[in-house]
């Protein structure tokens, strides 16, 4: 085969049961190969259990199965990932995929593929038609739903600017004799670095696209007994967690959505950092940790009483390095002086921790304080919803993402001063991903922009 | 006209026309073994060029690069024939380097006439075609104008600008076809009359002024190449062509004097006033058009080319219109080094009938009446490389269809002839249409370099290239593939004199032994400055050396390229019967249905290019075809 590789996710994306990712094309075992860690090995037609892992870290427990060609669906070497279901955990299962070599499938690919290879029956592919068309349907409204708005507009405009560029570098090819200024090497490399910042910008709206649809997942840490459960209660405004006087009684992580303004916060408490033989205590901890890979802030609560330990900066630390924010909390501020406070500023300003809040949750001091610091810190108190930019879909990210990796790639050329119609290679494929988004063709364009923008002819 | 029937012959093709599209037609045929007639309204504008005295330029270079290697005659024609060489792009990479040469426009004419009176099996007749006779929807002759009918299995139909001809010099216009030729007037009505749709563009060409009364001293000149380079493969070593000696052209500009006449004037242009309804290229405006379109331009650019070594006319490029006489002898003496010019002949704008090109299939055959092919700037295309290359494979497949044989069809990663006629055929023009190298997906590897390499097999299967040329063929071929093989395993060590060398260049200095292919990746190094590195390089002709380190050089993206041509391909090679009812087909949407049943297009690759065919329609249309309807 020598199609490139392909994956999407294969089944509705729900918060419960298993979703399948599916990869097909002549990269998917070797993909698999890079991402998936198992004590057994792929064989075809067989299921094999093991790990997802990124960055050595694992992202999910899985069952991996592997399909040869041209025995499976769509003819080509396929491997369907099956974890667990939910947006977050597939949705970074399937930008792993896409990171490590494929491409997000189009609508109704896999069918494609699996007709071209002449793998589709006659029974099959009348139920193909209909999905197809609902799934076309479906998308063409949720498409131009964004189409209809910012998106559309933005990546017009940012793509305008590159068909413009090409427009100019293919003048220069196709009229050489013709005295219009040359492309100036140093001129096209500030419009490339202005557009993959641009790019950069929308791709990092995605996160900020989760956040608002699915919320800021918090993670509230701290020693036992700092009171971590009465702050979660103080948020959701009512008992939920268990709170008594006694170390490590929240032995479970307590999920609590709650509304601060506009955005959802998903609270996890936690069962306290500390040591302990207590086995149960234990598993708790160790469930924190892991908890974190999934976790936008951690409100870390300190004991005004007590001192800041190693442990607590090294656990700091380890939130810091996963690039998690944070606001540090001195609690109990009402059973010290207050000069105390300054003392653990210091402290903390010397570590690098910067948003530092007293509290009182006894006497309800600081909560409002907190809330607004997190509003803060996501803010999207100023995010317009009507008029900026935003994307959810990981199709317009993955291409967004082949964009700059091409614009990269002209910038490169551009350097070690490769011939002008390479660098116009690079930045047509660039703009054929941005069109892609929005469905235009990009030869028609430089063609038509040629002869708006030059003038020309015997 | 009834009672005087006669026939005057009887032919397996006959092309209607001697221009680009028409000789290259006939010569195809005639070379092929067919009995071929070629039909002209004036034997001395045979292979003319009414515009402007030059072959070649960017993308349409490449174009008579193909038609040399499947075996064409306009590269051998022009070889003969140029006054001046000039390879262009040479700074701008592989792909766009492009050859365009000035010809002398009547020696191109008496040299092409040459070879088609020379040709075996080929017939040449002045004489105006009135009618196609049709039966069946199939041709079988034709009749001229003083009465006489000649039958044929094929006709092909490259009559240019001349049908339906009008000439237009601001408030006058005239019945003509270009350079003062008959236009042809009762074609058109026949080809209405079995079915052929028309429609109306315009072009245009500027006026030609004696050098005589040019003061040449206020111009740039602009000299041709001191190392020429043949357009014909098989002139790759022609002593005479290389030694020729160039004549000069020269650059000028116009002034704010020139815009202001213009100006002042343009109430009296056809275009503003809207006497002239033809479609004119965007790519090729008038002087008036640039001065509105681009008024914040001081000054535009002109070339004067001469016509011909034994002349004195000389053509302005970049300075046709359609204003009035008395105006356009103004504009042009506002022209430094033109003051004292004096017209030989005026600029004028023409308007000529030419039919949609959707409504050709891909061998260029009209859908719908079999055996009749049409070629050149009636199918709206613009240019004499355009026109030929159109024109050699009309031919190519008039006879094949004569013999029953698949039409040989380029598609748009073989050759710019194949995006050429794809486009014109599949996505259809409205405007008459240029080739350019942006309008090739796959660029890099549509060299005029390489041209011979990619068409040179096809053009020996299908008959027009000979043995020994196949021979002298595979023999560079195999040259090349054994250079670069040599590059790849030869290692150059990092010897102090191999490293003073490199420093000498200017290049990093290398610590290990580094291939000599991977030397010549490095953007700074090349064939030239390499060869005192490379002590053991076998002497071969300049070409290898070209492709072996284009191969080497670009060898990433040419592999990229190569997967994307590899992908199109798949949905090319999904065919699609004309049998196809695309009505019956319910998941289509409508305008596709609509559109298909126009267009009957050969493969889903084509039918995915027809605007208003969605990725959406294409799922639908390879599903229905997995069934097996």
């Amino acid at each position: 085969m020598s199609t490139d590789t392909i994956a999407a996710i294969g089944t509705a994306l729900s918060n419960s049961g298993i979703s399948i990712i599916r990869i097909s094309g002549r990269d998917s075992l070797a993909l698999i190969d890079k991402i998936f860690k198992s004590n057994q090995s792929l064989e075809p037609n067989k299921i094999i259990f093991g790990k997802i892992v990124k960055n050595e870290k694992k992202l999910d427990n899985v069952l991996v199965s592997y399909f040869k060609s041209p025995k499976s669906y769509t003819g080509e070497d396929v491997c369907e990932i099956n974890c667990h279901g939910g947006n977050e955990i597939t949705r970074e299962i399937l930008e792993l995929v896409l990171e490590n070599g494929a491409r997000i499938a189009t609508p109704g690919e896999f069918s494609k593929r699996a007709f071209i290879n002449g793998k589709m029956d006659l029974t099959q592919s009348e139920a193909v038609i209909n999905l197809i068309n609902a799934k076309t349907r479906i998308e063409s409204r949720i498409a131009s739903k964004q189409l209809d708005g910012n998106l559309y507009s933005k990546i017009k405009e940012l793509r305008e600017e590159l068909v413009e560029l090409l427009a100019h570098i293919e003048v220069s090819i196709d009229y050489p004799e013709y005295d219009y200024e040359e492309v100036e090497p140093i001129k096209v490399k500030e419009l490339l670095y202005k557009k993959i910042e641009e790019i950069q910008k929308i791709i990092d709206t995605y996160e900020q696209g989760r956040i608002i649809k699915n919320g800021v997942n918090v993670a509230i840490l701290g020693r036992p007994n700092v009171g971590k459960s009465s702050l979660l209660n103080k948020l959701a405004e009512y008992e939920k967690a268990i709170v008594t006087d006694i170390p490590g009684t929240t032995r479970d992580i307590v999920e609590e959505s709650i509304n601060i303004g506009d955005i959802i916060l998903n609270v996890f408490d936690t069962a306290g950092i500390r040591e302990t033989e207590d086995i149960v205590e234990k598993i708790g901890v160790e469930k924190t940790l892991k908890k974190l890979d999934e976790v936008d802030l951690v409100i870390y609560i300190l004991n005004a009483e007590e001192k800041v330990e190693l442990k607590d900066f090294e656990l700091i630390a380890k939130i810091k390095n996963k690039g998690i924010k944070l606001i540090v909390v001195i609690n109990k501020m009402d059973r010290v002086e207050k000069s105390i406070f300054d003392t653990f500023m210091l402290q903390l300003k010397e570590n690098n921790i910067e948003t530092i809040l007293p509290m009182s949750l006894i006497n309800d001091d600081g909560i409002e304080e907190l809330k607004n610091e997190i509003v803060t810190l996501f803010h999207t108190n100023d995010f317009d919803y009507e008029h900026e930019l935003m994307i959810t879909n990981v199709r317009h990210k993955d291409l967004l993402k082949k964009a700059i990796h091409f614009l990269k790639n002209a910038s490169k050329s551009i350097n070690s001063i490769e011939s002008i119609d390479i660098i116009s290679i690079h930045v047509k494929n660039a703009t054929r991903f941005l069109g892609e988004i929005i469905g235009e063709d990009v030869s028609v364009d430089v063609v038509n922009k040629i002869f708006e923008k030059f003038c020309l002819g015997k | 006209m009834e009672n005087n029937e006669y026939c005057l012959g009887e032919y397996d093709v006959i092309v209607i026309g001697a221009g680009h599209a028409g000789c290259e037609a006939a010569l195809a045929s005639a070379r092929l073994g067919k009995k071929t007639a070629s039909f002209v309204i004036n034997l001395d504008t045979l292979a003319n060029m009414p515009c402007n005295p030059s072959i070649g330029g960017t993308s349409k270079g490449h174009l008579v690069r193909e038609i040399d290697a499947l075996g064409g005659e306009m590269a051998k024609n022009a070889d003969k024939t140029f006054i001046q060489s000039k390879m262009l792009n040479l700074s701008k990479g592989p792909a766009v380097h492009s050859l365009r040469v000035q010809s002398d426009r009547k020696m191109y004419h008496i040299a092409m006439k040459e070879v088609m009176e020379n040709q075996a099996n080929l017939d040449i007749y002045q004489a105006e075609i009135v009618k196609i006779l049709v039966e069946n929807n199939k041709v079988i002759g034709v009749k001229t104008k003083i009465g006489a009918t000649f039958y044929a299995k094929a006709i092909i139909v490259a009559t240019g600008t001349y049908l339906k001809g009008k000439v237009i010099i601001g408030e006058v216009s005239y019945e003509s076809g270009p350079d003062g030729v008959f236009p042809a007037n009762d074609l058109s009505q026949s080809l209405l009359d079995i079915g052929v749709e028309l429609r109306r563009f315009k072009t245009g060409t500027p006026a030609r002024i004696n050098s005589n009364a040019m003061d040449l001293s206020k111009t740039e000149e602009q000299k041709g190449d001191e190392k020429i380079i043949p357009f014909s493969f098989e002139n790759e070593n022609n002593e005479e062509i290389k030694n020729r000696k160039q004549v000069s052209c020269y650059l000028t500009y116009t002034t704010e004097k020139t815009h202001q006449i213009i100006k002042d004037n343009l109430h009296r242009s056809p275009i503003y006033s809207g006497r002239i309804h033809g479609i004119g290229p965007r790519y090729c405006p008038s002087i008036e058009d640039k001065v509105v379109r681009f008024s914040d331009k001081p000054r535009h650019q002109l070339f004067i080319e001469p016509l011909g070594e034994k002349t004195s006319e000389m053509y302005i490029q970049g300075m046709s219109s359609s204003m009035p006489e008395e105006i356009q002898i103004q504009m042009y003496r506002s022209v430094p080094g033109l003051e004292n010019a004096t017209m030989m002949r005026p600029a004028y704008a023409i308007e000529y009938d030419c039919i949609d090109s959707t409504n050709l299939a891909l061998s260029l055959e009209y859908k719908g009446i079999e055996g009749l092919f049409f070629a050149g700037q009636i199918n709206g295309s613009s240019g004499y490389e355009e026109a030929a290359a159109q024109g050699l494979m009309a031919g190519i497949n008039a006879v094949r269809k004569i013999d029953n044989k698949e039409p040989v069809i380029l598609d748009r990663s073989e050759a710019y002839i194949g995006v050429l006629i794809d486009d014109l055929i599949t996505k259809g023009t409205n405007e008459p249409y240029r080739m350019m190298t942006s309008r090739s997906e796959y660029r890099l590897m549509l060299r005029q370099d390489n041209a011979d390499l990619r068409l040179t097999d096809l053009g020996h299967e299908i008959g027009l290239v000979s043995d020994v040329r196949y021979e002298k063929f595979l023999h560079k071929k195999l040259d090349i593939e054994n250079e670069i093989n040599r590059l790849i395993t030869t290692v150059v060590k990092p010897t102090e004199e191999v490293n003073a060398i490199l420093k000498e260049i200017g290049a990093s200095e290398i610590t290990t032994g580094v291939k000599l292919s991977d030397l010549l990746k490095r953007s700074e190094l090349n064939y030239d400055n390499l060869t005192k590195l490379d002590s053991n390089r076998p002497f071969l002709a300049d070409s290898v050396y070209e492709e072996a380190q284009i191969a080497v050089k670009y060898e990433g993206y040419i592999k990229m390229q190569l997967e994307q041509i590899e992908d199109f391909k798949k949905l090319e090679n999904k065919k699609l019967k004309a049998e196809i009812d695309y009505e019956q087909i319910k998941g289509l949407s409508l305008e596709a249905r609509q559109k298909l049943n126009k267009q009957k297009p050969l493969s889903v690759g084509q039918a995915s290019r027809i605007s208003g065919v969605s990725p959406a329609d294409i799922s639908v249309l390879l599903i229905y075809l997995s069934q097996g309807m």
